[in-house]
């Protein structure tokens, strides 16, 4: 039980928002915005297991000493922050198509057009 | 499908929680995050690299190949997204929009909802130091908590700050369109030509002469500058784009 700590329920309630809006609502944008929610959890969750209780950052300086936080996980992050923006971008665009050509962002009136 | 959107929300949210009861304690050391590589990286890093940041250390480094994946994706981003013939990014558009300006009646750079003084002059006052902090960030990359990525960040937030303050057609202008193309694709340009470096002096694509500190050093910072200045540019053109 020692594991369950509050950041990590914080992650799974995260991505379960995140998860919710991506399932349940019809409107594009708020899935698109569901995504980044859930991308954020993740993000978290990879921080947070990543951290040492009383550590310093992943930075050898006189000011700084052991134990570091892994820098892996941050490296990591960071590189799936850039993804996060690309995919996010990407699929705004498309919204920006869709909207152009059907007049509307709703996934169940796109679904009553031939 | 409310009703099954939360069953969804809820078995996930139970597996993930189910998953969590198995991992290492919080911030403890023992965790295996913090064994293998992990601590190789933290042990050998510095004399490894010449960072003392050792995440900068890992992006640029150890696996940079990561890190050139990486910028190729926000660089496809960024070409997807002007491949796509939206609305406001028809062909010729950025030099149109020059010309347009005196019969466009300026509408674009009229918002719905009027600019507040207030926010004007204070993105304004601050739009120096949020430059510097910019250059900072990059500049203390190798040392200190930040780094090209996070300096593009920075840079790109005061272009939209800027464009949504001082009107779009004004902040498009710190991008010309003849110089842009080079500058979004310098971040894989910059690490194609540092892995042709690294492969004329070590024989390993994206390899560090160890034995060169001076050179290696140049590499690195080569690096983090072409992330910072080419990201910011694909993410305010990006803005720009999707602003439409």
């Amino acid at each position: 039980m020692e594991a369950l700590h509050l950041d990590y329920l914080a992650v799974a309630a995260l991505f379960g928002i995140g998860l919710y809006m991506l399932v349940a609502k019809s409107n594009l944008l708020k899935k698109v915005l569901g995504l980044n929610v859930m991308q954020t959890a993740v993000f978290a969750f990879l921080v947070t297991s990543g951290m040492v209780r009383g550590g310093d950052p992943p930075i050898h300086a006189e000011a700084t000493a052991p134990p570091y936080a892994s820098p892996i996980p941050q490296a990591m992050v960071l590189t799936g922050i850039v993804v996060a923006v690309a995919l996010t971008a990407v699929a705004l665009a498309l919204i920006v198509q869709v909207h152009a050509d059907y007049g509307t962002i709703e996934v169940d009136e796109l679904k009553e057009r031939p | 499908m409310r009703a099954w959107a939360l069953l969804l929300v809820a078995l996930a949210g139970g597996a993930l929680v189910a998953a969590m009861l198995a991992l290492p304690p919080v911030g403890a050391l023992e965790a295996p995050v913090h064994e293998h590589v992990g601590r190789a990286y933290l042990e050998r890093g510095p004399d490894a690299t010449g960072l003392e940041n050792i995440v900068t250390a890992v992006l640029l480094h150890f696996r940079g190949f990561d890190t050139f994946g990486e910028v190729v994706v926000i660089f496809t981003a960024l070409a997807a997204l002007l491949g796509l013939p939206l609305a406001g990014l028809a062909p010729g558009r950025d030099g149109a929009r020059g010309e347009q300006a005196g019969t466009d009646d300026g509408s674009a750079e009229t918002p719905d909802i009027p600019i507040s003084p207030v926010v004007r002059y204070v993105v304004r006052t601050l739009s120096p130091f949020i430059a510097l902090f910019a250059l900072a960030t990059l500049a203390q990359g190798h040392s200190a908590p930040g780094g090209g990525f996070q300096s593009a960040a920075v840079l790109a937030a005061l272009f939209v700050a800027l464009a949504l303050t001082a009107g779009r057609r004004r902040a498009a202008r710190l991008l010309p369109p003849t110089a842009t193309a080079w500058v979004q694709a310098s971040a894989p340009l910059a690490f194609v030509g540092v892995a042709a470096v690294g492969a004329a002096t070590t024989g390993a694509f994206l390899g560090y002469p160890d034995a060169l500190p001076a050179l290696r050093a140049a590499m690195s910072t080569a690096l983090e500058i072409a992330i910072a200045v080419g990201g910011a540019a694909i993410l305010a053109r990006l803005f720009l784009a999707l602003e439409g």
